[in-house]
């Protein structure tokens, strides 16, 4: 399942908590680490001239600098990189979205982990309320699942073994079913099939009642069955439930009150392929929030 | 009677720390050096409560956690985490504290008696 793990990072403490969890899924599951890193930003063209992303000092790229950029990641990541013998560091230049794209495309991985915010530009608050938009650009157009660990507390499980799929029923959200029956057969795992209810509208809307919302709620559970479940063919242990609410509060809450250890959710589900579209802000809130890592598909993942 | 704590501890000097630093106020201690052998510990001698390490041989704490908590019998046994990570504080979200290492006896030593009060 995860053979070969592509892990973007900053190399500096935002992505401490991704680290954890990349290196610990290389070494659980026997995997090739990628260890990716952009170090800079080209002040114009292909000049040699860079801005470096982590001093912000305007550097002349050379050899030298870019194996001592690699040797200083070699060293960041000393402890964890002891516990596995197939893995590379690699750095390049560039816009780190396109560069992790470009890198993606080339190597092929079964999954990118990232680090939510690195903070790198911004105000304190903005930078707590809204995932770092590298991670939003590669999410959007990944033709991978990509992993994200935006909180400290939702590195610490371990591998997978209780997984979360949370769906809008979306045709993006059938992508993420695909992908997340695959894991929790691969890796033996327990299997939530979950649904949040918006009843946000509500407030706003006509009032609804709680007879119109168990009804909701009982056409959600058969759409599950219909959908998913019958897909499943003799998988015994799943679970499904549909919560109405705020979607990602009831997302974040459920996978916590399941102890889940994973989360896979379609992103931006209801846009279009559009890549400036806004991203789906259900799947940021949830990635922001969550007390585990999350997945996210786009409808491109497993097109190449 | 007196209380009963289970340590959940890999890292030996640490453990030895904590068994003296209960047994010399008053508690009776059990020491685990795995996951595996804390649950056991638990299921065994019904600890009052757990003091648990995140990073274990065997298994993170947070899965620990979630084999102590779908045990009827142990599930509201109260867990404080002790860690040397940063970032602990959420790690077990039903934690009744949460101590980062290097810790100060007196500041454990008052949450062990505000939850076993």
């Amino acid at each position: 399942m995860f053979k070969k793990i592509l892990f973007a990072t900053s190399a500096t403490e935002a992505c401490d908590h991704a680290a954890r969890v990349a290196f610990d899924m290389a070494r659980r599951y026997h995997a090739h680490i990628d260890v990716f890193h952009v170090l800079g930003v080209p002040t114009r063209g292909y000049s040699q001239v860079v801005v470096d992303l982590t001093t912000g000092d305007e550097v002349t790229l050379d050899d030298n600098y870019r194996d001592l950029v690699k040797e200083e990641i070699r060293s960041y990541y000393d402890h964890q990189i002891q516990t596995t013998d197939d893995f590379a560091i690699t750095v390049t230049i560039g816009h780190p979205h396109r560069e992790i794209l470009r890198i993606a495309r080339a190597e092929k991985p079964d999954i990118i982990v990232m680090g939510g915010s690195t903070g790198a530009s911004g105000s304190y608050a903005h930078k707590k309320a809204a995932t770092g938009s590298t991670f939003q650009r590669v999410a959007k157009a990944a033709h991978f699942p990509v992993l994200v660990i935006n909180r400290p507390a939702a590195s610490f499980w371990g591998g997978f073994s209780n997984v979360v799929f949370a769906t809008d029923f979306s045709d993006a959200a059938d992508h993420a079913f695909a992908f997340a029956f695959k894991l929790v057969k691969e890796l033996n795992c327990e299997f939530h099939l979950f649904h949040a209810l918006d009843i946000t509208c509500f407030q706003t809307d006509n009032f609804h009642t709680q007879d119109t919302i168990d009804d909701q709620i009982r056409n959600a559970i058969a759409q599950i069955r219909f959908r998913y479940v019958s897909k499943m063919g003799d998988f015994k242990p799943y679970a499904m439930e549909v919560w109405e609410g705020i979607p990602f509060v009831e997302i974040v809450k459920y996978a916590r009150e399941k102890q889940a250890d994973l989360i896979i959710m379609a992103y931006n589900t209801r846009q279009t392929d559009d890549p400036e579209a806004s991203i789906g802000s259900v799947a940021e809130q949830v990635i922001l929030r969550a007390n585990c890592p999350v997945i996210s598909i786009n409808r491109s993942v497993g097109k190449e | 009677m007196n209380k009963k704590i289970l340590i959940i501890e890999d890292d030996p000097a640490v453990a030895d720390y904590l068994t003296t630093l209960f047994q010399d106020n008053g508690y009776v201690t059990f020491s685990a050096k795995s996951a595996h052998e804390g649950i056991e510990l638990a299921r065994k001698e019904h600890p009052d409560l757990i003091t648990l390490d995140l990073e274990l041989p065997d298994e993170w704490g947070p899965r620990f956690y979630r084999k102590l908590s779908a045990d009827k019998d142990l599930k509201n046994i109260p867990v404080i985490v002790i860690s040397g990570l940063s970032g602990i504080k959420y790690a077990v979200s039903k934690a009744v504290a949460s101590i980062s290492k290097p810790f100060d006896r007196d500041e454990l030593l008052k949450l062990v008696r505000e939850h076993l009060a």
